[in-house]
């Protein structure tokens, strides 16, 4: 309800540009806001699942117990690393992973007993020419595996990515690999959709990001052999060279961020024509995952090294105007010109009978009018049960409160360890070694 | 009208502008403490010793105010000057209802007795099943809404309760009062949370729940605006709001956006998410406001002023729409709500001569009046849902109506057997009301043996110093 009163300029402006903050709690690895915008949820490296408000910018609820899944971000319980785990869109019982150095899986839980079903990773070759797949490219079709594995925004299908380049749809009913095609030659590390799913950022080993447009693939008549899939954009640093931990698309799927290896500074793109918008710079820390909030122009990224979670935003500058209701703000010098009856002097009465006169107005003040781009509240009806008695809530030891109103933050060494390793278990800092080590090899 | 001409009318430079300095000056306020019962007795006082009075307020303990504290307003400051407001009353006086078919027939369906000093704020509920009352006895009661049976009596504050608002789930209970604190209440135990928010240098005069629950925006005689974390229970956010003790806070429906208005006349809407000021609405006249509501669909803010007037402003265009009439507010804080028919919207408020008026939100025409209360009625509110209306006033009562126009309450379950009208139901737990009033008397000699000390500076600092030990732990931890 603020946009009719917010600075246009400011809701023009649909990136961040500055830092605004940072979170903390523990390590974390991993982020995700929900649908909505107002929770972000955290992946911390002892397994527990952190969700902050976005609003207080405090922790809202921890959900312990190593595997829990929260809106979008799936904490996963398999022993082989789990690469990506991503929900169903529509079926939160369902979700798809890919293993390390094994098959991806569909899995569905909404037994107690969990199905888990395997997934194909060997593409599927457009046979032209009738010619039957020698044996020395099926042999090596075997060897590669599946990287990362998505589901589409209906959920009929899934996207999958492979260590030699190979994006596959798989249709989740069958489990059949419907349409395969190489799009570049490295390994797969990243696919993501925007929200409107019509739209993949694939991040690649090979520096390059590439943004897809995605033909509807719940169409009825779909025919797999007719899907044409290109590289719409490709976005790469030539100059530096460098190589990306995590992209994301812009709530609009305008824009494409990324991080980048070994380096601070977070990029983005605009998919118009494809250029380089803007370098954030921020933390000198090397940032993992990076996500967009679903409708503010808001990053948040994790940093390596610390696990806090940076935020860049726009701050937008008090329009003094709007404190003094007599005063507006021009363009330019306005000559001033004196109206008929300006300094005219009425009676007292006059003025107010006419005054109360002129509020023949029609109102409403029941009819509330849908306000374009909001989620309607019936279509996610959960309410996240509010706790105002959180057992720790460790958000507030990065403060102490020297005087009233005034907060000192405090110095972290010597507490990151301990607060880090109180519920870690060998088993987490296992995954989290390996998931450094991926991103170091790249 | 020029703004000259509204300066003129008004007498701003009368307004004494250092209040702080008067503060200061304790030599003066100290005497006052001795003779709380004169004032007591004097419900209605003389305009002129209604400033001192609330500008010696932080000397002066809650007993003897009223418990929505006479405004050191401009329209009062000025008795003489402000001759020409009043006789905008009868001008416009009350329509009488007989000309147009009365679409709403309230009627007293409980009168709910416990209180021992005057009721400031009722507030039903967000699931209708509750009805809290806030009063100057520095308790909170918690009824039924249903049954008007007392269902808990919330003690722990030391001065008489400005405000109150509910948290969105109905659970949790959030108190301002005189003494500065804010207090959480957990609904079903009648317990408070241990932490209290402390951070006002004066009274907590307004408070309001985000819709999520996780914020609390409160107003205070302080004159600022506060947004607290609820989770973490600390201060997030101060707004320098206004120049005057603010009247009302509150969010509106999406959260976005959270108003407040004071006695410096001004209506300010602010972006919660950045802190900022987004429009500030004054009316030519700039009579003090007392309270501000949203209206049900967010698009309008229903102001209450010292003029004996309700206007509903469109804070995007920055312009009054409607000016309901008829009522007499010259002196308290006032508080009525928007009651949601089956077809058509009213506006409900209390008036300063003991009677509800209820406007239709269109024709700015009043459709019914209702009398009951004993003196000024300082609350009123609706459940949207069932179209109940609770009322509070100066003589210590909570009062339940409900309509019993049949055409309109299609929309509404509730039905009410007519029997039941104007049958004041005594409160069933007489006992145990007897019990709480001892309670609320020996609270109250304690609170009077406090006082000489309670308000001192050192009592500041002491507060201070609790403030520090809240936080302790935390830096026990580590």
């Amino acid at each position: 309800m603020n946009l009719a009163l917010s600075d246009p300029f400011v809701l023009a402006q649909d990136y961040p540009e500055q830092t605004t903050g940072s979170l903390r709690s523990g390590h974390a690895t991993s982020v995700r806001f929900n649908r909505k915008g107002d929770c972000l949820a955290v992946g911390r490296v002892d397994g527990t699942v952190v969700i902050f408000d976005v609003e207080t910018q405090g922790i809202a609820r921890k959900l312990k117990g190593h595997t829990r899944q929260v809106q979008s971000l799936c904490w996963s319980r398999f022993h082989a690393p789990v690469y990506i785990a991503e929900l169903h869109p529509w079926d939160h019982f369902k979700f798809v992973l890919s293993l390390f150095e094994d098959q991806p899986l569909l899995v569905d839980c909404t037994n107690p007993e969990p199905i888990k079903m395997k997934l194909p990773t060997v593409p599927k070759r457009t046979q032209i020419d009738d010619e039957p797949i020698d044996k020395k490219q099926a042999a090596q079709d075997a060897k590669q595996s599946t990287t990362v594995s998505i589901f589409t925004a209906s959920g009929d299908h899934i996207l999958a990515g492979t260590s030699k380049g190979w994006l596959n749809i798989i249709e989740v009913a069958t489990r059949k690999t419907i349409y395969s095609t190489k799009i570049c030659t490295g390994v797969v590390i990243y696919l993501r959709l925007t929200n409107s799913g019509r739209d993949l950022v694939v991040n690649a080993q090979d520096r390059i990001i590439r943004t897809i447009q995605l033909p509807n693939l719940s169409a009825k008549d779909l025919d797999p052999d007719t899907i044409d899939i290109e590289v719409e954009h490709r976005f790469q640093d030539v100059v530096n060279r460098l190589s990306w931990n995590h992209v994301a698309f812009s709530s609009t799927g305008e824009y494409v961020t990324a991080s980048t290896y070994n380096n601070h500074d977070i990029y983005i793109w605009e998919r118009n024509h494809g250029s380089l918008v803007k370098i954030l710079e921020g933390p000198k820390e090397e940032h993992g995952i990076v996500e967009w909030h679903p409708h503010r122009p808001m990053i948040a990224a994790c940093g390596l090294e610390s696990g806090r979670i940076h935020i860049w935003s726009i701050t937008s500058p008090q329009r003094w105007s709007a404190l003094a209701p007599d005063f507006a703000e021009v363009e330019e010098n306005v000559e001033f010109l004196e109206h008929e009856d300006e300094y005219d002097n009425h009676p007292e009465e006059e003025l107010l009978k006419q005054r109360l006169d002129l509020e023949d107005e029609d109102v409403d003040v029941l009819t509330i009018e849908p306000v374009k781009g909001e989620i309607i509240d019936s279509e996610n009806t959960f309410k996240m049960p509010f706790q105002l008695d959180l057992d720790d809530s460790d958000s507030e030891e990065e403060f102490i409160s020297i005087r009233r109103g005034e907060m000192r933050r405090k110095s972290f060494t010597g507490t990151d360890h301990l607060l880090d390793g109180d519920t870690g278990t060998s088993g987490d800092d296992r995954t989290l070694k390996k998931m450094k080590g991926r991103s170091k090899k790249r | 009208m020029s703004d000259f001409d509204s300066a003129e009318s008004t007498p701003i430079p009368e307004r004494p502008r250092k209040r702080q300095r008067i503060y200061d000056d304790s030599e003066a306020s100290t005497p006052r403490y001795s003779s709380p019962d004169e004032v007591e007795g004097d419900h209605k006082p003389a305009r002129p010793s209604t400033l001192r009075r609330t500008h010696r307020s932080r000397s002066a303990s809650s007993d003897e105010r009223s418990p929505r504290p006479k405004y050191r307003s401009r329209s009062a400051s000025s008795s003489g000057s402000a001759g020409a407001s009043p006789s905008q009353t009868p001008d416009a006086g009350p329509s009488p209802p007989a000309y147009k078919p009365p679409q709403l027939n309230y009627k007293q369906k409980f009168i709910l007795r416990g209180h021992q000093k005057a009721v400031s704020q009722v507030r039903i509920s967000p699931d209708g099943c509750w009805i809290a009352s806030a009063s100057a006895d520095a308790t909170i009661k918690i009824w039924s809404a249903t049954t008007g049976k007392h269902m808990r009596t919330l003690e722990g504050h030391l001065a008489g309760i400005s405000a109150i608002a509910w948290s969105p789930d109905s659970n949790t209970l959030a108190s301002g009062s005189d003494d500065k604190i804010i207090r959480l209440w957990d609904r079903a135990s009648g317990i408070p949370y241990p932490v209290p928010l402390i951070g006002h240098h004066n009274y907590v005069f307004s408070l309001a729940f985000s819709p999520k629950g996780n914020m609390l925006a409160s107003g205070s005689f302080d004159e600022a605006l506060f947004l607290w974390d609820l989770r973490a229970r600390k201060l997030m956010r101060s707004l320098p709001a206004h120049s005057d003790p603010i009247g009302g806070v509150e969010f509106v429906r999406d959260g976005t956006l959270i108003g407040s208005c004071s006695t410096d006349g001004l209506i300010r809407v602010w972006d919660t998410a950045t802190g900022q000021c987004l429009k500030t609405i004054v009316h030519e006249d700039n009579p003090s406001v007392t309270t501000i509501r949203f209206s049900p669909n967010g698009r309008f803010i229903l102001a209450f002023t010292l003029d004996s007037s309700i206007r509903l402003w469109d804070y995007v265009s920055g312009t009054c729409k409607k000016t309901y009439q008829g009522h007499t507010n010259l002196k308290y804080s006032l508080g009525g709500t928007f009651v949601t028919g089956a077809t058509s919207a009213y506006i409900a408020s209390g008036s300063e001569d003991g009677d509800i008026f209820f406007w239709d939100a269109k024709t700015k025409e009043v459709v019914q009046r209702v009398s009951g209360h004993d003196g000024v009625v300082f609350w009123v509110d609706s459940c949207p849902m069932t179209g109940l209306v609770v009322s509070g006033g100066m003589d210590g009562t909570v009062r339940i109506w409900i309509d019993t126009y049949e055409d309109d309450t299609m929309a509404r379950e509730e039905a009410a057997p007519p029997e039941d009208d104007y049958k004041p139901k005594e409160d069933p737990e007489d006992e145990n009301m007897a019990v709480k009033q001892e309670n609320i008397e020996d609270n109250e000699e304690k609170y009077h043996n406090d006082t000489p000390t309670g308000r001192s500076p050192s009592h500041e600092r002491s507060l201070a110093r609790s403030q520090e030990q809240v936080t302790s732990p935390e830096r026990m931890e580590h």
